[in-house]
């Protein structure tokens, strides 16, 4: 190598080493809360928080998750938060599905309309809604039930917007084959067009699990007691009584975030097509 | 489909009529729920506003017209509540972009192992409100937390400081989004053509250079759809105020959807409430409005 | 296309007009008052076990001791069969019980907070113990003169007493020693308690004060002044329409708070949230040697403490001190809880829930209540019984709360308020002594501030109740 190559290369090094350096300090930064809530989840409650505090659990006590899963109650929280999840995002993929189906491919009149109606939906911030869903969903005695937790969110204007976009790039001569072939529209959603818009089913079911995930305000309205406690909300019952038990407070809090690091795992992928196909497209 | 000229024979029409019906069927699941839990409560909402409530249920309501909706509109703590909210999302919306677009960009170099930094800088994405918040409410504790360690204290403690808990608590909250904030923007820099930086770097722009006139433009869609999103969010946030400060101290993070709850559960006004709510959803829309009319024309959407 | 704009205005039409039947059908039940009879021979005919529901708020060691009794009465006979439902807080209880009152969604038997029996009277939806202990031939006349005075208005004892507890002073004992301070001799005035702190922070104390920002406090400090808080014989005799505190010993009260924190003696803490135990945290990372706290939190104190494994803290239990720089004229009231029945159920299931309060209530249940909960004793007997003086000599810290009620004369101040919107008079007080910590609000003019917004509150809720 010239001299000029090798001290080029080595500027290149040290740029690199730079760049390293950057990314690990952020990402440092970055999970620096996670690491200290795994650690404190993990500490004897003597070590908790002590000045200077301790930043490995030489003595790992797993007892806390235990503690925080039975009489904290967080397995029961985590079984409700999965079956709501489950039944609202099943609800909201299935409902996009039919509406984007129509939006894209069939003609009606007050199609628009109807679209915007869909889109308005997004605007509607949902505290002007709690103070009359509480009733209604009492009035149909739902009230402390999966179906008053589910029920009002099985639609969504975010999710037909995504499926009509996917199925707008189905080339029409797709439909026309199909059409030759005897294909109804209701076989051609469900044997054509579903399967060819994968992506952006995945995309929209990982959305809908995430946010049905993180409600907090609606179960906190519509749950009446420990029975069907979500998550969320379970977890700040979780702080309030074991206030004096921090162990415990964090390995719930953990326990909350593990289904959500699987699901991402996954389907990290599926998240960042759904995220580009708003975002890009406007 | 129905191109002009063609004329419709009736078994055209039929085709056509069963089609309209086969649409509306497809739409009635969604628009039931919509009707059912988003725009009949947003109606009946404004006409809640015109009673007054007891305490408790049983009792009857006053039908006060538009009295109500003054009073609560001209109250000092509505007012300082509206000021909370935007200040909010004032402060959680640009830090939160800009960092997760600086986490993006830097996170898109050619590096080996890049993808391990990429998994990092979305790991919040996994954490809810509650989950970061009972995790910062914790750390931020003055007694058991790690403030004093990192030398951070503050008197009163940070939580119950008026001076700075609206600023922890949008702490917690842009931490909470970064992951998500992340994904966002570095999905939006991978669809810019890489052709564009090698030939602006081949024009001899500078690293910032660069930035301002190839990444920010091509990023502007992704930047406007998170800002409006973001927005929108920012003004609903609920459960980091209630873990964390529950609208406190002094009332300066109480923010309007606390303000709405705090009215609902414990002072039990649904009539007030109901007023709160009304305002929130407009200022809202007209935020979001505002926002699409002004910065969709920056916007570029060429390609 | 003008047709769908018809079809929209009469499906509006058809909303407003639904909506406006549906307020006026969610009219009251004309008829509900609280009951001036009990139902006790409804349990002999109806077809056994009658199940009860009981929501509470009671967690950990208190549940697991509220369960155990409970199992026992059920296991003792087979007439009533108890189910518990746990609301985890007080505040979420009294929530659920109100939105009950419109989905019909109600227990048998509600555990509230001492504050809201105001609120609960004026749901008219409750069976008074006294009126099941008058046709009962019961006596209350065993119980505490305090406890029984507090849930005593207007003559009728709405609730029985279950879950009692008072303001105490916990202290560090070994601090004070360090400090030249005689541990067994706690300040018993605030004046002492400053005196004391002095002492602490010149000895390397940093906040020798946890002071908890609790309303309640000050209502205590009230009562022990011997001073009413609020009109009409404290809310017992009529309805309270407004605060009378507004007075030169409230002003010294704020005075001494606001200047313990402002000369660095004390910091605060929330009494709500997440952070209401930072001034028991703080005793034991020995930023604070005193705590006010209620004795209800004698057993998360002692968890807190770590069960007295460190060398630096022993811990001291003392009455809470009394306002300015003498003994008290009057007393503290009760805190804590009591049960109410409901009349909204069934004959049979409210003489169900008065043989459920009995039991519960029988001398040695109160007892094993008590040394399980960490609760005081409500009945003399049960104070006076060889278990509890037993348990008593082992933890001499659980004592003080109850020898705390027999001081002082029981009369109207010592009773405390009864206020509707007590929720609204406490936000009242708990802002203005904020405001005095966090702001450098002038005192007196906090005082007045509280006392009017507290006003306010109680004149807001009396109109929305008067309809």
């Amino acid at each position: 190598m010239s001299v000029d190559a090798r001290a080029l290369h080595r500027r290149k090094v040290w740029r690199n080493v730079g760049r390293y350096t950057l990314l690990t300090v952020l990402a440092v930064i970055v999970l620096f809360p996670i690491y200290i809530t795994i650690v404190n989840s993990l500490l004897p409650a003597r070590d908790i928080f002590q000045q200077p505090p301790k930043f490995f659990p030489t003595d790992p006590q797993f007892g806390s998750y235990r503690e925080a899963w039975n009489a904290g109650h967080m397995g029961n929280y985590l079984k409700n938060s999965i079956i709501v999840t489950v039944i609202i995002t099943t609800g909201q993929v299935v409902t996009a599905i039919l509406a984007g189906y129509a939006f894209a491919i069939l003609e009606f009149p007050f199609k628009r309309l109807l679209f915007v109606v869909f889109l308005a939906t997004l605007m509607v911030p949902f505290e002007v809604t709690i103070v009359t869903n509480v009733s209604t969903i009492s009035n149909l005695g739902w009230y402390d039930t999966y179906a008053g937790l589910a029920v009002p969110f099985l639609a969504t204007g975010f999710g037909a917007f995504l499926m009509r976009q996917a199925f707008l790039t189905l080339p029409r001569e797709l439909r026309d084959a199909a059409a030759l072939d005897g294909y109804g529209h209701w076989r051609f959603l469900w044997r054509v067009a579903v399967p060819l818009a994968r992506p952006a089913v995945a995309a929209l079911s990982v959305f809908a699990f995430l946010a049905a995930w993180n409600q907090y305000l609606w179960p906190l309205l519509i749950t009446k007691d420990d029975r069907l406690r979500t998550v969320q909300i379970g977890l700040k019952q979780l702080q309030s009584v074991s206030i004096d038990q921090v162990n415990v407070t964090f390995a719930g809090a953990i326990i909350a975030v593990i289904p959500l690091v699987i699901l991402l795992l996954f389907f990290q992928k599926h998240l960042v097509r759904g995220l580009t196909a708003g975002a890009v497209k406007g | 489909m129905a191109a002009s000229g063609v004329t419709l024979t009736p078994a055209r029409k039929r085709l056509r009529r069963r089609e309209h019906g086969l649409a509306y069927l497809l739409l009635i699941p969604s628009l039931v729920i919509f009707g059912v839990f988003v725009f009949w409560p947003l109606v009946h909402n404004v006409y809640l506003g015109f009673f007054r409530n007891p305490p408790f249920p049983g009792l009857p309501s006053k039908y006060v017209g538009f009295d109500q909706y003054r009073d609560v509109l001209t109250s000092q703590t509505f007012v300082d509540s509206v000021k909370t909210t935007f200040l909010f999302a004032i402060l959680t919306v640009p830090v939160g972009i800009a960092l997760g677009l600086g986490l993006a960009i830097l996170a898109h170099q050619k590096l080996r192992g890049i993808g391990v930094y990429r998994t990092f800088f979305s790991s919040t994405v996994a954490t809810s409100v509650a989950v970061a918040a009972v995790i910062f409410g914790t750390l931020m504790n003055p007694q058991v937390g790690l403030l004093p360690w990192l030398g951070l204290t503050t008197n009163p403690a940070i939580l119950q400081n008026p001076d700075w808990a609206l600023i922890a608590v949008a702490v917690v909250t842009v931490w909470q989004t970064l992951g998500l904030t992340f994904i966002l923007m570095a999905a939006g820099l991978q669809g810019v053509p890489d052709e564009l930086f090698e030939a602006a770097r081949v024009d001899g722009a500078g690293a910032w250079s660069r930035f301002w006139h190839v990444t920010l433009p091509m990023m502007s869609p992704t930047i406007f759809f998170a800002v409006v999103i973001g927005t929108i969010f920012a003004l609903q946030s609920f459960g980091q105020i209630d873990i964390l400060t529950q609208g406190g101290p002094l009332k300066k993070t109480n923010v309007l959807t606390y303000y709405i709850y705090d009215t609902l559960q414990r002072q039990s006004d649904p009539g007030k409430a109901a007023v709160l709510a009304v305002a929130l959803f407009f200022f809202t829309l007209i935020l979001a409005l505002a926002q699409i009319r002004l910065l969709e024309r920056r916007v570029s959407y060429e390609r | 296309m003008r047709s769908w704009k018809r079809w929209a205005s009469s499906g509006i039409a058809m909303v407003v007009l639904t909506s406006a039947l549906v307020a006026v059908t969610a009219a009251p039940d004309a008829g509900a008052a609280n009951s001036t009879t009990c139902p006790l021979n409804a349990l002999k005919k109806a077809s056994k076990p009658v199940e009860i529901t009981m929501w509470h708020w009671m967690t950990r060691a208190n549940e697991t001791a509220l369960q155990k009794l409970t199992d026992a009465f059920n296991s003792s006979q087979s007439d009533v069969k108890v189910k518990l439902v746990n609301q985890i807080d007080w505040e979420a209880t009294l929530a659920k019980y109100k939105a009950g009152l419109a989905t019909g969604d109600l227990p048998d038997v509600v555990q509230l907070q001492e504050t809201d029996q105001q609120q609960a009277i004026d749901t008219q939806t409750l069976l008074p113990a006294s009126t099941c202990a008058k046709a009962d031939h019961y006596s209350f006349a065993d119980f505490v003169p305090r406890v029984i005075s507090y849930y005593t208005v207007q003559g009728t004892q709405y609730g029985m007493p279950f879950n009692t507890s008072g303001p105490v002073l916990y202290y560090n004992k070994k601090a004070f020693t360090a400090a030249g301070l005689d541990p067994n001799a706690p300040p018993t005035t605030l004046d002492a308690l400053r005196a004391a702190a002095e002492k602490l922070k010149a000895n390397g104390v940093s906040a020798p004060l946890g002071l908890k920002v609790d309303p309640i406090f000050f209502e205590h400090w009230t009562a022990m002044a011997n001073n009413l808080f609020a009109n009409n014989g404290n809310g017992r005799k009529s309805r309270a329409t407004k605060t009378v505190f507004d007075t030169p010993n409230s002003r010294q009260i704020f005075s001494w708070q606001a200047g313990m924190v402002k000369d660095g003696l004390a910091t605060t803490n929330p009494d709500l949230g997440g952070n209401i135990y930072d001034d028991l945290l703080g005793i034991r990372s020995g930023s604070h040697a005193m705590a006010i706290d209620t004795s209800a939190a004698f057993s998360t104190i002692k968890s807190i403490l770590g069960a007295g494994n460190d060398p630096n803290i022993e811990l001291g239990v003392a009455p809470m001190p009394a306002p300015g720089a003498k003994a008290a004229k009057g007393g503290v009231f009760v805190q804590g809880g009591a049960l109410f029945m409901v009349n909204k159920s069934k004959p049979e299931k409210q003489a169900a829930a008065w043989q459920y309060l009995k039991f519960l209530d029988q001398p040695a249940n109160v007892v094993a209540w008590a040394i399980g909960s960490g609760y005081m004793p409500i009945r003399q007997s049960s104070a006076n019984s060889a278990a509890m003086k037993d348990y008593w000599a082992q933890n001499p810290g659980s004592k003080v709360a109850y020898d705390q009620l027999l001081n002082g004369p029981t009369n109207i101040a010592t009773s405390g308020s009864v206020i509707g919107d007590n929720k609204g008079v406490r936000d009242a007080v708990r802002d203005a002594e904020n405001s005095m910590f966090l702001e450098g609000k002038d005192p007196k003019a906090a005082v007045k501030a509280a006392s009017q917004n507290a006003t306010t509150a109680i004149d807001d809720y009396n109109s929305r109740i008067g309809g």
